[in-house]
């Protein structure tokens, strides 16, 4: 022991000093800063959670984006296609439509003249009936008169031949 | 108020006040870190929070980071060990009076003291101021660090662990370091353990002492009494950062490779 009157170095009290102050590192090693260092830690590990999950999120987030942008693309392009069918589609039926449009047209005016064409023979030949028997009937007339039917004949046949050619 | 045992020298009121301020460390500490949770802190837990993370950006300061978090305990059991035993001498003092006739046991543990002559002269001091009515006057309630013992018992705490720590590192390593250099002897085995000790019980001691001459002042001393209590709060606070700061220093030079 040390003694200065008032300040004095004690051995003992020094010991005893140093024996409390290791209990009182011990029991708040225990107690407080144990406690403490596992909540920091925890924390710790929280925050980085936290911070992973956010990221995993974020990068979720992008995929499905870039997902939405290719369907929404796909479905634009599909529409697009659809509508440019269904025009050329319509087109073409148009076109059919005229055609056939058309070709009914042309039949409808062929079997016209072909009717007309058959009608005119018809009649021609009719006419040429006639024509035969009106000249027969006026052959007898005229060979009562004369009864030369070789010119008979021939005058007859020049005039059946202008008849033909007027008609 | 002192008695022998085993050889050594025991005081007891800085026993007794050694014990008080653990406890109320202790108590202090305990009640901070109940119902911590790891979210967004609230209340005390910020407060004990900051403490911890001023005493490991002190030790960070001087170590890496992950080294600095094994010295927390130790930085924060001396931080606030010191601080709270700072100022437990500023709010008041208790010291009992004593007149008359004192038990003859009474008297012996009042004059123990290091030599047999120093310990006769001292109960003559005694016995004639006994004698003299004036009486003699114990203090039982005081800041520990203004005792020398309590002090020299937490240097030798932090010298001893760090000295450790290098040895458990490298023996080869500390033993280099602080033989092979006769600075480095002076260093350790003088500076160090006087200074460390000295420096804090020096302020406190100081201001004890001082605190005890303006209370004898009576009113006129009172507004220099008051603006000394206040500075008094304010030298045990740095005193305690000091300590812990210079506690990590001597530790980092063994804890940390190279020098």
């Amino acid at each position: 022991m040390l003694d200065f009157g008032q300040v004095t170095l004690e051995l003992g009290s020094l010991l005893f000093q140093v024996i409390v102050f290791i209990i009182l590192l011990i029991a708040v090693s225990k107690f407080a800063t144990g406690p403490i260092s596992a909540m920091l830690e925890k924390r710790r590990q929280h925050v980085e959670n936290e911070i992973s999950a956010a990221e995993r999120s974020r990068q979720e987030a992008e995929t499905l984006l870039s997902e939405q942008r290719r369907l929404l693309d796909e479905a634009r392009n599909e529409a697009k296609a659809i509508l440019d069918r269904v025009t050329k589609q319509a087109g073409d039926e148009a076109a059919r439509i005229v055609e056939e449009a058309r070709a009914t047209a042309e039949r409808l005016k062929a079997e016209a003249q072909a009717d007309l064409a058959r009608e005119v023979e018809k009649a021609k030949a009719e006419l040429r009936e006639q024509v035969t028997g009106l000249s027969v009937l006026l052959a007898s007339k005229i060979i009562e008169k004369e009864l030369d039917e070789a010119t008979q004949k021939s005058s007859i046949d020049q005039f059946l031949k202008q008849v033909g050619d007027r008609l | 108020m002192r008695f022998r045992w085993l050889g050594m020298v025991f005081d007891i009121p800085t026993m007794i006040m050694t014990v008080i301020t653990a406890v109320i460390v202790f108590l202090f500490l305990f009640f901070m870190t109940r119902r911590m949770h790891a979210g967004v802190p609230s209340g005390r837990q910020n407060v004990i929070e900051w403490v911890f993370d001023f005493v490991r950006g002190i030790a960070g300061n001087f170590m890496d980071a992950k080294t600095a978090t094994k010295f927390v305990t130790l930085g924060l059991t001396l931080f606030i060990y010191i601080f709270i035993s700072n100022q437990l001498g500023v709010a008041f003092n208790i010291t009992t009076h004593h007149t008359g006739q004192v038990s003859e046991r009474v008297l012996d543990m009042l004059s123990v003291s290091g030599t047999p002559e120093a310990e006769e002269a001292k109960r003559a001091v005694i016995e004639e101021k006994l004698a003299a009515g004036e009486g003699v006057e114990i203090a039982w309630w005081k800041s520990p660090t203004a005792t020398p013992s309590v002090t020299f018992a937490l240097a030798l705490c932090v010298l001893l662990y760090s000295h450790y720590i290098g040895i458990r590192k490298s023996f080869s390593g500390w033993f280099k370091h602080v033989f092979l250099n006769p600075i480095h002897i002076l260093e350790e085995f003088i500076i160090k353990p006087l200074t460390l000790p000295l420096r804090l019980f020096g302020n406190i001691f100081a201001g004890e002492v001082l605190i005890g001459f303006l209370l004898a002042g009576g009113v006129f001393a009172s507004i220099p009494l008051f603006l000394w209590e206040g500075y008094s709060v304010f030298v045990g606070s740095i005193q305690a950062f000091i300590f812990l700061a210079l506690s990590m220093v001597y530790i980092s030079q063994q804890a940390n490779d190279g020098h």
